[in-house]
């Protein structure tokens, strides 16, 4: 509906950015697209229970968590916001949410809902902030402590049992041989990528994230879209929390360790300039499967947390120092 | 800003330090005790330090995400040090070299390749928390039992109120006071800061005011985290996670603009000071300790909207802001 209204508000006149840097994004796919071949076929070759059916599976519902919120993420660093640091508290506080609708009998449908309408206010306040001139990084680091802590205060820091079974199929569901999280996760990337491309408001959003200036001058709301693009992050992180409280029948402010990290390592990796205006959603999703791949790669063979997070890591200052430097050669 | 507006605005803000004192003050006697205030001090220098540094940083115009990290890797290598063998002063000493030599090459790469500070940094932010884990073989390090009385003259006091580690707070902020007010070097820092494009004009380079405020928002954090694992008698490697929203809210309560090029030392102690006593408050009123992180962010995001609303506001009294308001 915004997206709408988003659009209505514009002058005609679509931006010219997508154009600009195709080249970049089919390296950026390539890339992607040869190192998670690479990771499956030396991890199969390497690892015996790596290519099981029931190994994938785990993969996949880990990826599908990360490329969740990892889309939502996509849309605020495309429009020329960075990243959101606040993605783990909000996701943890909307399963609080969530665990408490469904204890206290609100029903299915009801708290799924209230819910998501939930994250996606706490997203959209943190958007208003930013649309004000915050700086979204320190911006979400406020709120994520802010989410954080509420979540500790309203769950006591104990586990909030949903009490009832009724929620459990959206946890641990396999419609058709695949988990649920996983059809969520590869509709999300479709509609997203659609939404980008082929709507106004997308356009829009990618000429906000290319040029504010020339935005603002041509009459685009760049506040409102940096507001809408929060949102939809708040509701995919929404998402996430609902799901992880379906799967495990509770809530607790300590769930998601490392999730923010691993989201904004997707997007790094999937190769989204950081500048905005450009990339796809399917990078950060190709991003988030890759690191998925990599972290069940490295647990099977009995790396250390310290030893994960040290790779993970590199790979991100490395893959920023890549993608920037190859930025520079084609400007 | 010139100097008369600059000494307003820090009145301004030590005001609000005094108010968020006597406010506390008239809840808690222990505020009023020497050993009271002590306890704040001493409070204050993980913090302290470290803002020190991310508010050179922020001056400079960039972001150093990294802090937190590297304050848990320094902690844990310093206990290193001491367990195989070391006295503490020396250990501190190597940890803190090892701590600059990494910011050094940070700034240096971001200066060259011009790659965005923040984000970076949130690779190192990853990468050394990893790394922290391997060297400590994901557990705590402790400095050994019989040893433990060589770190006792860190306890000592001075009238009962000064320790060892808040006179270093105090002196090191001094210090970096004449740096960045009286040298070359730091001028430039607030010149990068300020108009990186007319700086460039100037003939001023942007490399070595990046590799020297990245090299001492390192030296900060790392000793920040050496000393406060040396006081506490080990380390964790999963320690100093809240580090960086603490310092950057005392940055900001002290007026560091986070478009860079604006701020100074004695602002950043303001700042550090009144969240201190807000912070340190709320813990003797016996709130848990995730409360504190709730009560930092709330204050921080209090922080944002207050100057979000006042440069708005100062725009639109010029003028300058009716361009983005116009409807299209």
């Amino acid at each position: 509906m915004i997206a709408g209204l988003l659009g209505r508000l514009a002058p005609a006149g679509g931006p010219a950015t997508e154009a600009q840097a195709p080249a970049r994004r089919r390296l950026a796919f390539l890339f992607m697209g040869i190192g998670i071949v690479a990771l499956l076929v030396i991890g199969g070759l390497t690892t015996p229970s790596f290519l099981t059916l029931e190994n994938l599976l785990v993969v996949i519902r880990a990826a599908s968590i990360t490329g969740i919120i990892a889309i939502g993420m996509s849309y605020i660093t495309i429009s020329g916001n960075l990243f959101a640091l606040s993605a783990e508290e909000l996701a943890i506080l909307a399963a609080c949410v969530f665990a408490f609708l469904m204890r206290d009998d609100y029903g299915l449908a009801v708290s799924l809902i209230a819910t998501l309408i939930f994250a996606a206010g706490s997203g959209a306040i943190q958007g208003g902030v930013i649309s004000l001139g915050g700086d979204p990084i320190i911006t979400t680091l406020a709120f994520g402590a802010l989410f954080r802590g509420i979540a500790s205060l309203v769950s006591d820091n104990k586990n909030i049992l949903l009490g009832t079974k009724a929620a459990e199929w959206l946890g641990t569901g396999r419609p058709l041989g695949v988990p649920t999280q996983s059809w969520a996760f590869v509709i999300l990337t479709l509609v997203a990528w659609f939404v980008l491309q082929r709507t106004r408001f997308g356009r829009q959003l990618l000429l906000i994230g290319a040029n504010r200036p020339a935005a603002r001058a041509s009459g685009l709301r760049v506040g409102q879209a940096s507001i809408v693009a929060m949102t939809l992050f708040g509701v995919c992180c929404g998402m996430a929390g609902i799901s992880a409280a379906a799967q495990f029948g509770l809530a607790v402010a300590n769930l998601f360790s490392g999730l923010t990290i691993d989201v904004v390592a997707a997007v790094l990796v999937g190769g989204i300039p950081l500048k905005g205006g450009q990339g796809s959603p399917v990078q950060a999703a190709l991003g988030a499967v890759f690191i998925a791949l990599l972290q069940n790669f490295m647990l099977l063979h009995s790396f250390t947390t310290g030893w994960r997070m040290f790779v993970i890591g590199s790979l991100v200052a490395l893959a920023t120092i890549g993608f920037h430097l190859l930025q520079k050669r084609q400007a | 800003m010139n100097s008369r507006e600059t000494f307003t605005d820090l009145a301004i803000r030590a005001a609000l330090m005094v108010a968020v004192y006597v406010v506390f003050a008239a809840m808690l006697p222990s505020y009023h005790t020497v050993r009271g205030a002590a306890a704040l001090l001493d409070g204050g220098v993980l913090i302290g330090l470290t803002a020190l540094g991310i508010g050179i940083t922020m001056i400079a115009g960039e972001f150093d995400l990294s802090v937190g990290s590297l304050a848990a890797v320094i902690g844990v290598l310093t206990v290193n040090l001491i367990i195989a063998g070391m006295s503490i002063i020396p250990a501190i000493a190597i940890a803190v070299a090892v701590a600059c030599a990494f910011g050094a090459l940070q700034g240096f790469v971001i200066a060259v390749t011009g790659i965005n500070s923040l984000v970076f940094t949130i690779g190192t932010l990853i990468g050394l928390r990893g790394f922290a884990m391997i060297i400590s073989n994901e557990n705590s390090v402790t400095i050994p039992i019989p040893r433990l009385g060589e770190t006792d003259f860190l306890a000592q006091r001075v009238f009962g109120l000064l320790s060892p580690l808040s006179i270093l707070l105090f002196a090191v902020f001094f210090v970096t006071h004449l740096f960045l007010r009286y040298t070359v070097w730091g001028r430039e820092i607030f010149a990068t800061g300020g108009g990186r494009a007319e700086a460039r004009a100037a003939g001023v380079s942007i490399i070595r005011p990046m590799v020297i405020s990245f090299a001492l928002s390192g030296t900060l954090a790392g000793l920040a985290g050496a000393v406060s694992s040396v006081r506490l008698g080990s380390a964790t490697p999963l320690g100093f996670d809240t580090l960086l929203l603490s310092a950057v809210t005392a940055c900001l309560i002290g007026g560091i603009a986070l478009e860079g090029g604006k701020g100074t030392v004695l602002g950043i102690l303001i700042g550090l000071f009144t969240m201190r006593f807000l912070v340190g408050g709320v813990a003797s009123l016996g709130a848990p300790y995730w409360l504190q992180s709730l009560a930092i962010g709330a204050l921080l995001i209090f922080v944002l909207i207050v100057q979000l609303s006042s440069t708005l506001i100062r725009d639109r009294a010029t003028g300058s802001a009716l361009l983005e308001l116009a409807p299209p």
